[in-house]
């Protein structure tokens, strides 16, 4: 019914390579084989009190 | 100051007063900043305070309007001094606080945050744009109350974009970064309601572009220039808008329109005896602001001379060493000559701030007569 | 007697009885000498008591460190796996017929020995049977609280036996302790005394090879032991040899002996942590190579004069030389306590003597780490040393350099941290100038306002608006994507949106999952507020079982979300997030959640000299009083913390820290640093002072910025560094109207955490009783906790029900409704009275009218 999601891409926590995985996926990466990713900011605009 | 003026002007007036004796006289005027602790620091309202000694103690207006003067002393862009003589300190004070607490300016209050991939925290950061002072005239504004929308008459946008390219390479992002959007917010808000296909919604709504205001015509609205906002390393990258409004400093420190301001009172050195020779030579070498010099006199004597009792800082040093110094010198302070200084963040020149800070107390004054009337 | 019994008693005699005297080839000489000594010792012991050892004596004492325990746990480990094979392969030997050939490696136990150090190391269980060694806490997560507690962590002694016994001689400050531990940084209360930390310099010694030390001793002259007898040891002029508790023999000039070792170790041909100790008393001559002994490095002196020498310095300065160089080349030398003794160590090169063996290298080292930060301790009262030590390592800052890369469960950090102005050469060797846990306050010391009562601090709100304390607390929270034995595991799902509908039309929960990316897992960067889903996660019901290998309908998952839980009103921002597999490989999902504080009344604040406050009152900058030269104070401190604290350190700090901004130079306060000029003197802090204007005694004139008057008193007013303690009101502020009650009792729930009741606790009750508030009482003991009405029968004062359907109330012994009254009582009281009933007591209840 709904459009399929565009997958979310991870960042590498060695060499900063973007990585997308799918549910099922071994967390790491394909670069590297570093086993530890970071997942990357959100796109939205955070809105702060300058306070 | 002389003691036979004032009793000239209570007499010209028709009241019938007596010149108060000298030493209490001194204690009216003075403050006397001995060893150990400062005296007769307050003031005395009262009119009637001396009603015993038939000295009539009340303020009247034609006094006031004669011994009133302000001369400014030292100006420059951002900051000044001066000398504000014959008011209460209560009334010196007042402009200080005005000037701290109550002068608007406009300062960066909401800050849309995009993209921070920096070390510095989003929350961090918007704290240091907060702080970086604006030089625009606040005047030309209106405040943002809770309800408004923001618009060209009471918002000013910044847009702040940067990314570190080069590898290996710091960037040092400063405030002169921060570009005026004349035009209002450029990003879009998120549709919060899909139905209005006709325009995208932005988060300020300007009608028109405040560079087509005259006041900002050719004069862009700038920030100032070199504070450090953050660094970025390589492939880090600040997008951000910043979006200022007016407000006054009691809310938050960010929108007060001084660095500092604050008085003193005018130094008055008093030597009570002759102080001759050698004595005349330490006292000269004691005091690090320099206030004493040396004057020769006729006979081939050295005598010690107040020379610049503006100077002193009242580091008590002169009196430190035993009573007897503590006799010969007598450090004060005139309770009505105030040394005012103002040290503006940028947004308005300092006499501007001082003359704004005069009539925010003209309409306290005006609004407390309406009130009581 | 058997030849069993004594066999066993030879063998306890030579294995067990004084183990460290080898017997070799059934000679028992060396025992038996050995026990002579000690009965030698133990006379004159009893003839003179000087001669009786001090067990509190640090030379006495051996540190274990994690080597030699983990030492002790393997070997216990790899003997205990070759007995278990032994045994199996015996197992299988013994058996008649044997189809296939012995194969030892078949019988290891794969990971018996990674298996045992695992647990002992996650249990902190020593328990290690072979040596009778059962400990308990051996193993303690490093605190990362700040980078002082980290320190302070690390450099901590902890005492074997139990802290209950109430002795004060292990307690006490034992004057051999000088510069091997700190005198400073113990904790208070139970532990006080008995948990130590080492000084700055202290170094704790590892094992040494024997076998050539004890053959270098033979070769320098030591007389064999196997070659003496009883009364040839002992003759006037000879000392014995004693070697790591060994006696090896007999020299005839002792104090050659020791020399010429001790020559030996500073050219470098012995190690260099080896002690000689002659100890003149006993008439015997010590040698240590073990383990665990505490020693520091002195400075050697000929005859008074230093051996390091100007060029020498100079070399370090430039970076030619390091401190290793120096030990290498004979200039500095480690001593152990013992070897202490044989040397005469002179504080300062300028005070030596010709005896003088040994110099100081800087007195300010015989302080720790924690107690190396305050500024002119030696100027303060001690325990405010000993309460600074323990509050460092509550201060916010700076963690490490990797700190904003790191995912700890708890996380406070500073925003604006700075390098306090006094700073002390400790200071500088930790890197705590890199890494500071505060900021340098102005301080005005007066009163003000009132709100500064009991050691309250008044803050400046400008101050403050422009990031004074100013704090971050990150918190970590864990998501693991289980797999269940069935196959089965949690699955993470895209959370609905806006306009996203289920069947039934609804889409009640996209509110709280705004944050969540297309993932499920929620964005590094979004403001997240309490009750929001930061992980979509939904479990399998069934988790155990086989399973039909089927794919799982939407309909088998439960929601298993997790949501956080936050105070209401506070944003938090997702700060970090990772993901990685454990150990089991399932998925780990990791969150660092921020938040960023400014201080607010009620936080702690503490000056390095153990003077903590809490925030009082937050007072605009206009109310503040400002001086001559428009300095406002950030912080107004009450004068009252000054006289009976005598924390004249801290008032030096101001003083110093004001000429140190006057003048634009750090000013130094290390400990007993005023001779070496470590510490600038007071005299000079004034001039520097006097020279910028300032009165010589740091006391400023100052206008009230209310009245706009003079003060009328001069203000004692500079800059001393402040440290943000972790504890937060924010953390701990705690109400309840009503709410959750415990099952059981029917009272409310204890405790913050589970939104408890506050407790009227004995002594408050003690109060109300003696002030005769009996209405108080009641309405906090019984209606406010758990008020209960019951059915009481007059007849036989048991508890009786109420029938609804013939609405009175029944007693079901008397079998009847006659006698019954109704009363209140609380539901502990019919649960007390109910459980006796279950015991055979039967408490009845007497009614009267009152």
């Amino acid at each position: 019914m709904d459009p399929p999601p565009e997958p979310v891409s991870y960042i590498c926590g060695d060499c900063g390579m973007e990585n997308t995985l799918k549910p099922g996926d071994v967390i790491q990466c394909r670069e590297c084989g570093y086993r530890i990713l970071y997942k990357k900011r959100t796109r939205r605009i955070i809105q702060y009190e300058a306070r | 100051m002389s003691d036979s003026e004032p009793e000239a002007m209570a007499e010209a007036d028709g009241v019938p007063s007596t010149k108060l004796p000298p030493h209490l006289e001194l204690r009216r005027t003075r403050v006397l900043c001995k060893v150990d602790a400062p005296d007769n620091t307050d003031t005395i309202q009262y009119s009637g305070a001396y009603a015993s000694l038939g000295h009539e103690n009340s303020l009247r207006f034609a006094d006031f309007c004669k011994d009133f003067r302000v001369d400014i002393t030292r100006i420059s862009d951002d900051d000044m001094e001066l000398d504000m003589v014959g008011v209460d300190p209560s009334i010196a004070n007042a402009f200080r606080r005005i000037l701290l607490a109550e002068l608007p300016t406009m300062a960066i209050e909401k800050v849309l945050i995009a993209n921070n991939t920096s070390v510095v925290q989003d929350e961090v950061l918007a704290h240091r744009l907060g702080l970086i002072p604006i030089k625009v005239d606040p005047r030309l504004f209106d405040y943002l109350s809770e309800n408004d929308t923001p618009n060209e008459k009471n918002t000013i946008v910044f847009k702040l974009h940067v990314r570190c390219e080069e590898r290996g390479q710091r960037l040092t992002v400063k405030s002169n970064e921060l570009m005026w959007l004349p035009k209002g917010s450029e990003f879009l808000k998120t549709s919060e309601s899909l139905t209005s296909t006709s325009k995208p919604e932005t988060y300020t709504s300007f009608t028109c572009s405040q560079d087509s205001m005259p006041e900002f015509a050719g004069n862009p609205i700038r920030v100032y220039p070199d504070i450090i906002i953050s660094k970025l390393g390589f492939g880090q990258e600040i997008e951000l808008e910043a979006h200022a409004v007016k407000g006054v400093g009691k809310t938050h420190a960010k929108w007060s329109p001084v660095a500092t301001c604050w008085y003193r009172m005018l130094p008055e050195v008093e030597l009570m005896e002759e102080i001759e020779g050698e004595k005349a030579d330490v006292l000269k070498q004691k005091c690090p602001a320099k206030v004493f010099e040396i004057e020769d006199l006729a006979d081939g004597r050295k005598r010690a001379t107040v020379a610049r009792p503006r100077a002193c800082t009242l580091c008590r040093e002169c009196i430190r060493d035993g009573e007897d110094w503590e006799k010969r010198i007598s450090l004060r302070r005139v309770k009505n000559h105030f040394i005012f200084t103002i040290e503006s963040t940028g947004a308005l020149p300092p006499e501007v701030l001082f003359t704004e800070a005069v009539k925010i107390l003209e309409d306290k004054c005006e609004r407390v007569i309406s009130d009581l009337s | 007697m058997s030849a069993g019994k004594e066999g066993r008693a030879l063998s306890i005699l030579r294995d067990v009885f004084l183990a460290n005297v080898r017997v070799i080839k059934n000679n028992f000489r060396p025992k038996c000498i050995y026990v002579a000594v000690m009965l030698r010792r133990m006379m004159e012991a009893i003839l003179n008591k000087d001669a009786m050892d001090d067990k509190d004596y640090v030379g006495n004492k051996r540190l274990e460190l994690s080597g030699q325990l983990i030492s002790l746990l393997f070997e216990d480990l790899f003997k205990t796996m070759i007995s278990e094979v032994q045994k199996q392969a015996d197992n299988v030997l013994s058996k008649r017929s044997r189809s296939s050939q012995l194969d030892l490696s078949m019988l290891l136990v794969k990971d018996s020995i990674t298996l045992g150090l695992e647990r002992a190391l996650s249990t902190g269980n020593w328990d290690v049977k072979r040596f009778r060694m059962h400990r308990k806490g051996m193993t303690q997560v490093l605190q990362r609280l700040s980078f002082i507690a980290t320190l302070g962590h690390v450099t901590r002694i902890l005492p074997q036996f139990e802290k209950s016994r109430k002795v004060s001689g292990p307690r006490a400050l034992q004057p051999s302790q000088w510069g091997m531990l700190c005198p400073c940084d113990t904790p208070e209360g139970e532990a006080c005394g008995l948990v130590k930390n080492l000084a700055l310099m202290t170094h704790v010694t590892t094992d040494q090879e024997e076998g050539p030390l004890i053959s270098l001793c033979y070769c320098l002259g030591v007389e064999d032991l196997e070659l003496l007898s009883g009364e040839e040891l002992h003759t006037p002029n000879s000392f014995l040899i004693i070697f790591n508790g060994l006696i090896l023999g007999k020299h005839r000039r002792p104090q050659r002996f020791a020399s010429t070792m001790r020559k030996l170790r500073r050219i470098g041909r012995i190690g260099e942590f080896v002690s000689v100790f002659v100890n003149e008393k006993q008439r015997c001559v010590y040698i240590a190579s073990d383990g665990g002994r505490v020693c520091r490095p002195l400075v050697i002196a000929d005859k008074g004069i230093s051996r390091i020498k100007e060029h020498h310095m100079k070399g370090l300065l430039d970076g030619a030389r390091t401190f290793d160089d120096f030990l290498r080349e004979g200039l500095v030398e480690y001593l152990d306590v013992n070897e202490e003794n044989n040397a005469l160590i002179a504080l300062y090169e300028q005070d030596a003597t010709p005896e003088t063996t040994h110099i100081e290298i800087e007195p300010f080292t015989i302080l720790g780490v924690c107690a190396g930060l305050i500024p002119f301790p030696h100027h303060n009262q001690s325990p405010r040393n000993t309460y600074q030590c323990a509050m460092g390592k509550q201060a916010m800052g700076n963690i490490a350099y990797n700190q904003l890369l790191r995912m700890d469960t708890l996380l406070y950090l500073l925003v604006y941290p700075q390098r306090p102005l006094l700073t002390t050469r400790t200071i500088e060797l930790v890197g705590y100038d890199k890494l500071g846990a505060g900021q340098n306050a102005t301080v005005a010391v007066m009163s003000y306002s009132g709100y500064d009562i009991e050691d309250a601090i008044v803050m400046n709100k400008s101050s403050l608006d422009r990031g004074f304390g100013r704090c971050i607390v990150m918190k970590k929270h864990s998501a693991v994507n289980q797999k269940y034995e069935n196959g089965t595991s949690d699955r993470i799902l895209r959370p609905p949106r806006k306009d996203d509908r289920n069947k039934k039309g609804e889409n009640p929960d996209w509110e709280r999952m705004q944050i969540l990316d297309n993932d499920g897992i929620a964005a590094p960067g979004e403001i997240i507020r309490p009750n929001d889903v930061y992980i979509n996660k939904e479990s399998p019901i069934m988790t155990k079982g086989s399973l039909k290998m089927v794919a799982l309908k939407d309909s088998d998952y439960k929601p298993s979300r997790q949501t956080y839980k936050g105070a209401e009103g506070e944003s938090c921002v997702v700060d970090r997030v990772t993901l990685c597999s454990d150990k089991n490989n399932n998925l780990s999902i990791k969150f660092m959640i921020r938040h960023t504080r400014r201080p607010e009344v009620g936080d702690k604040f503490s000056s390095r000299h153990g003077q903590k406050g809490v925030c009082g009152t937050i007072v605009q900058q206009e109310d503040f009083p400002f001086s001559e030269r428009g300095i406002c104070p950030d912080l107004i401190m009450n004068p009252h913390g000054f006289p009976s604290r005598m924390t004249v350190g801290k008032m030096i700090e101001l003083l110093g820290g004001k000429a140190g901004v006057s003048c634009g130079r750090f000013h130094y306060g290390s400990a007993f640093g005023e001779p070496s000029g470590h510490a600038d003197r007071v005299e000079a802090i004034s001039e520097t002072l006097v020279k910028h204007g300032f009165s010589y005694n740091g006391k400023d004139f100052l206008y009230s910025g209310i009245t706009g008057c003079p003060l009328q008193a001069y203000i004692f007013m500079g800059p001393i560094y402040y440290q943000k303690l972790k504890h937060m009101v924010l953390d701990k502020m705690h109400a309840r109207g009503s709410g959750p009650r415990v099952m059981l009792t029917r009272q409310p729930t204890e405790g913050r955490a589970r939104n408890g009741g506050l407790r009227v606790g004995e002594m408050e009750r003690d109060c109300l009783i003696a002030y005769g508030a009996s209405m108080l009482i009641y309405e906090r003991l019984m209606l406010s906790s758990d008020p209960f009405e019951v059915q009481v029968c007059r007849a036989c004062g048991l508890l009786g029900y109420y029938n609804y359907k013939l609405k009175t109330g029944i007693c079901s012994s008397c079998k009847n409704g006659d006698n019954i009254s109704t009363m209140k009582l609380p539901y502990a009281c019919k649960l007390l009275i109910q459980e006796l009933q279950s015991m055979n007591i039967v408490p009845r209840l007497r009614l009267a009218d009152s």
